[in-house]
């Protein structure tokens, strides 16, 4: 009787935490450092991509949601192309090596970054992966997404395009 | 609205008022000395660690193997683990340390949340005999990006020995450290292990890598040596 009672309490009370997560807006405010390099052993920050929307994505090649959405953040590069839109793909707490080898498997054009030491995982509180982060071109945190979608289309397409509009047209 | 609130709070005083009880256990018994109470996460209990508890009842091991959300019939979410009666698990320790063997928890994720209230609630002498294993624990209170971890407040656990065992494939393994110290702060002794290859609950996983399969097969052995670890004999 007792976890009856129980069950139907905390029942009304656990349910409505259960719904989706979707993309969160946030408050501007500055980006935390990136500081990774990429597969070539080049050092990139933030500043690499300063003027453009950036799509920062934290994943890891074990994870597989992670890998269900690359297909599409690819297929929105070459949707984007000729567009101030950069992708970049960090993957969190992991070697080259098991990088390399998942690259060797699917065929991704934009940057994958290394975090091996899991620093700037831990400078951004990342805490599931994947997590994604939409900058705008100054370089602040806009939007926040904790798990997977599918970013050619729907809500993700939207809210990049917003900022893209939003976006100052630079100087060639 | 002030309908359910009104409900809730009849279900709440109802609930709180009853007495307690032990939570319902699937049993694998031996003759050995040491006993391990295996707490299943909140996903439920897999065949894989029915196999293990046999393969440990085999080498002497008795396993008390509770799946907590299923005994108290709640959703499959981490938060449902938050909800399990301390009163209830503190008596099942106490129940278990009553037999006289060496007892040791494991507890997988969020279970460790109630394990440890419950090792809080027990006396000191009492909390010094366990022995306790967290697979890959879930501490938190709030995890958002860009926001600094909060853990759950725990109560007194000095005296207890926790062994943590981290999946290397695993977000939270950048946080491992906080964690660590998260359970210093409340007097356990702590030591981390990393768990390579291996993701979380990989004895379970959909798609799971060969070496995955392997280990999950080799959980007994995995938990032999943690035991030992513990000082079990």
């Amino acid at each position: 009787m007792k976890r009856l009672l129980v069950t139907l309490a905390l029942g009304l009370f656990l349910m409505p935490g259960a719904h989706a997560a979707g993309f969160e807006a946030r408050a501007v405010t500055p980006a935390p450092i990136l500081n990774a390099r990429d597969l070539g052993g080049t050092s990139r920050s933030l500043a690499d991509y300063r003027g453009k929307v950036v799509l920062l994505n934290f994943w890891a090649s074990w994870c597989p949601p992670c890998l269900r959405e690359m297909p599409s953040m690819e297929r929105l590069r070459v949707k984007m192309a000729g567009r101030p839109l950069e992708i970049v793909a960090l993957a969190s707490a992991e070697g080259p090596n098991d990088v390399k080898g998942f690259l060797s498997k699917m065929k991704l054009s934009f940057p994958i970054l290394l975090d091996a030491d899991g620093s700037n995982t831990k400078r951004w509180k990342v805490f599931a992966l994947p997590t994604s982060f939409l900058l705008d071109a100054k370089g602040q945190v806009r939007y926040v997404l904790t798990g997977p979608t599918e970013w050619d289309e729907g809500e993700a397409l939207k809210i990049i395009e917003s900022m893209l509009e939003e976006s100052p047209v630079l100087p060639k | 609205m002030h309908f359910y609130r009104f409900l809730i709070l009849i279900l709440a005083v109802a609930a709180t008022s009853a007495r307690a009880e032990l939570p319902d256990y699937q049993a694998f018994p031996a003759q050995g000395t040491q006993l391990l109470l295996w707490v299943s996460s909140e996903r439920g209990r897999a065949e894989p660690e029915v196999q293990a508890a046999q393969k440990l009842a085999a080498h002497g091991v008795e396993v008390w193997s509770l799946d907590p959300l299923s005994a108290y019939f709640l959703p499959q979410l981490p938060r449902s683990m938050d909800a399990i009666s301390q009163q209830d698990m503190a008596d099942w320790l106490r129940s278990a340390l009553a037999g006289g063997k060496q007892v040791s928890v494991l507890a997988v994720s969020r279970a460790a949340v109630p394990v440890l209230r419950a090792a809080a609630s027990l006396d000191p002498a009492q909390r010094r005999q366990l022995g306790v294993v967290l697979m890959y624990p879930n501490l938190y209170t709030v995890a958002e990006p860009l926001a600094a971890p909060d853990y759950l407040d725990l109560g007194q656990l000095k005296g207890l020995r926790v062994r943590i065992l981290q999946p290397r494939r695993s977000a939270a393994t950048p946080w491992l450290p906080g964690l660590v110290d998260h359970l210093k702060v409340y007097g356990a002794t702590v030591d981390p292990v990393i768990l390579e290859n291996l993701r979380e609950g990989y004895w379970a996983r959909e798609t799971p890598t060969e070496f995955e399969i392997a280990e999950g097969h080799r959980m007994d052995g995995l938990l032999l040596r943690e035991l030992k670890a513990l000082g079990r004999k």
